[in-house]
């Protein structure tokens, strides 16, 4: 059955999804093995986003998906430990920059691979980045900016880590005109073109 | 204004395309000094052939894709001005294109900030409304068309614009939304129904307000417009665009957001596909006609959603593809050529791009690979764009040069190139600017 429930996932019928979650409780099946099959799901569609098989549609249908799922789940389910977190990561869209899009699916990303993410939304100034890890103990953050206006507002925040004399916090960068260059001018640790990249490079940081 | 002569309907479209490229080519400017004027016409003739696919002396660098921001930003102007103070716009330019002397005319687009602040426009922040001084503009994503909403546009696209979106997207025009049905008035009585909201006051406060928008507007466009033509009159043509989306990209971009249109893929795509067939025929006619009265010869498509990241080839085959293509089809009839700026990589789109007819496009590229483009489609069409917006940023000039360099070299032997950036930037450094510009002078 919980196969069924990946299926419907990966093949994205979303309202089967609804329904087979309902039924798989129903039967008596355990809310977090519900989860673990979820997770399953979206293991398999983040190795179709990364090789090319699956692209920003699914990534946030999948998002709604498992939305739904945990609403349905959540009033069956203790409070979730933030104990067996890889880590935390405070995430958000720098200042002068209202986009979100790409900002959401990599925190829903990166909070399904088992990060405590804190996302400040967007047009963040450095001092709320800063003031957030320390409030948090994050070591990883991730700064979006689609815009080219972004490039400055991100170099200000990664030197705002630095005065603020964070500098073991790891920062990366992402964003539509993003690349190496950008990343050498704002001084970040690495940036990622999407996603999965963002995934990979917080795991390799903890 | 372009006047189709009269033999147009015997004329094909290449011969149609020639003769708005005559009008754009020969439209009247008064010039400074005979030398003004006789350096306009080796820039205009150069690009007349670069349009036409011809043999010419040398490619050309066009910075206003990517760098007219900088250009007035250099001297000081903030995107507050681009919004509001268009008449700082105007010495910067100047000044500019007497040092740098491009090989084309370089704007800055009018934005009208204060028709904007009148009509109480959602779709966009601005600087000196709720950006900061240094910020242009930066568009609000969100849902102007509610999902339940696709049969209303289905059934008549303009009534839709008119009654629901304009209300929305302008809190000024909200009144719109009391305006009759119009196919339903046609009798003695129904005069009545036509004047009914013109009688009443909240419509009446609001054409009011549009009259001052409008005059607003016109103050706007004489300066804009005033600018133009000082920079045509030293000598610099301009390119002639009218920007433009595709179907889909209206529906995702304007009505829908982006997360909504994605996810209409999904949940309603029967809807999608027939909302994106009943944009064509309004798309088609909208565009002939500004392009009729602009004289512009091109249609410049501001390309997003289709991109590589945001969906699978099948997907784009089904959702962004054919409706797309059914319009520049029309205006490649019309002797209109489409100028796509391709924002992001459309590495997996260039076989669909070469299915279009040799001439009838300009690609402008920003992040896809230029091999395959100089080999799939170099041959068919005018192809530009790829210095990276990243670089002009943040690298340095050898890098610049170098860059630049290398992608004169690979289409060095196709019939048409025009070196220009991927996409805007902000900042960069005028010897940057002038290794972009100087790399198709060697």
């Amino acid at each position: 059955m919980s196969q069924e429930l990946i299926d419907a996932i990966t093949e994205m019928r979303e309202e089967d999804v609804v329904a087979i979650t309902n039924q798989l409780l129903d039967e008596g099946v355990a809310p977090t093995d519900i989860l673990m099959a979820c997770k399953q799901a979206m293991d398999v569609i983040g190795k179709r986003f990364e090789e090319g098989d699956a692209f920003i549609p699914e990534l946030i249908l999948a998002g709604e998906m498992m939305t739904s799922v945990t609403d349905i789940l959540k009033p069956r389910m203790a409070e979730e430990s933030t104990s067996d977190k890889l880590g935390k990561i405070v995430i958000g869209t720098v200042q002068g920059d209202i986009h979100d899009i790409a900002k959401d699916i990599v925190a829903f990303m990166l909070d399904l691979n088992g990060f405590d993410v804190t996302d400040l939304g967007v047009d963040v100034p450095p001092e709320k980045f800063v003031e957030t890890v320390q409030d948090t103990g994050a070591t990883i953050v991730g700064l979006s900016g689609f815009l080219t206006l972004a490039f400055d507002p991100m170099k200000d925040t990664v030197a705002a880590f630095k005065a603020a004399g964070l500098d073991d916090v790891k920062i990366m960068i992402g964003g539509g005109q993003i690349d190496e260059n950008i990343r050498q001018y704002t001084g970040a640790n690495a940036y990622g073109r999407d996603a999965m990249a963002a995934v990979d490079l917080a795991k390799s940081w903890v | 204004m372009f006047v189709r002569p009269d033999n147009w309907n015997e004329m094909s479209p290449l011969e149609r395309r020639s003769a708005r490229l005559d009008a754009w080519q020969n439209a009247p400017v008064q010039f400074v000094n005979p030398e003004a004027e006789a350096a306009y016409k080796v820039r205009i003739e150069r690009l007349r052939k670069i349009y036409d696919m011809e043999p010419h002396d040398r490619p050309i660098a066009d910075p206003f894709m990517g760098a007219s921001e900088y250009i007035v930003r250099r001297k000081g102007v903030q995107g507050t001005d681009l919004v509001y103070n268009h008449e700082k716009l105007r010495e910067p330019l100047l000044e500019f294109h007497r040092e740098f002397q491009p090989d084309v005319a370089v704007g800055v687009l009018p934005y009208p900030g204060r028709s904007w602040d009148l009509l109480d426009f959602k779709l966009y922040l601005w600087g000196g409304q709720k950006l900061p001084d240094n910020l242009v503009i930066q568009a609000v994503e969100g849902e102007y068309m509610m999902p339940d909403e696709y049969a209303d546009f289905i059934a008549d696209p303009t009534a839709f614009w008119l009654k629901q979106y304009l209300p929305r997207a302008y809190g000024a025009l909200a009144p719109l939304a009391m305006l009759p049905d119009f196919p339903k008035i046609s009798e003695s009585v129904d005069t009545i129904d036509l004047l009914l909201p013109f009688g009443m006051p909240p419509f009446q406060e609001m054409l009011h307000k549009m009259m001052e928008a409008g005059n607003e507007l016109m103050k706007t466009l004489g300066i804009v417009g005033q600018t133009g033509a000082m920079i045509a009159a030293e000598g610099f043509p301009a390119m002639g665009l009218n920007i433009v989306k595709t179907p889909f990209d209206y529906l995702g971009d304007t009505l829908r957001g982006t997360k909504g249109i994605l996810m209409d893929m999904y949940r309603r795509p029967n809807e999608l596909l027939a909302a994106c067939e009943a944009y064509v025929p309004v798309l088609i006619k909208s565009i002939v006609g500004s392009c009729d009265r602009s004289g512009a010869p091109t249609a410049f498509y501001v390309l997003h959603k289709g991109a590589d990241a945001f969906m699978s080839q099948a997907q784009f085959e089904k959702f962004y593809w054919p409706t797309w293509k059914q319009v520049m089809m029309a205006l490649y009839e019309e002797g209109i050529i489409s100028y796509l700026f391709i924002e992001g990589s459309y590495n997996k789109r260039l076989e669909n791009l070469a299915q279009m007819p040799d001439k009838s496009l300009v690609c402008h590229f920003d992040q896809t690979d230029m091999g395959p483009v100089k080999e799939i489609l170099s041959d068919k069409f005018i192809i530009t764009g790829n210095v990276p917006a990243s670089l002009m940023s943040a690298g340095t000039t050898d890098e610049v040069r170098a860059y630049c360099d290398n992608l004169v070299e690979l289409f060095e032997d196709a019939p048409a190139y025009i070196l220009a950036h991927g996409c805007y930037f902000e900042n960069t450094t005028d010897d940057k600017l002038r290794a972009f510009m100087d790399a198709v002078k060697k």
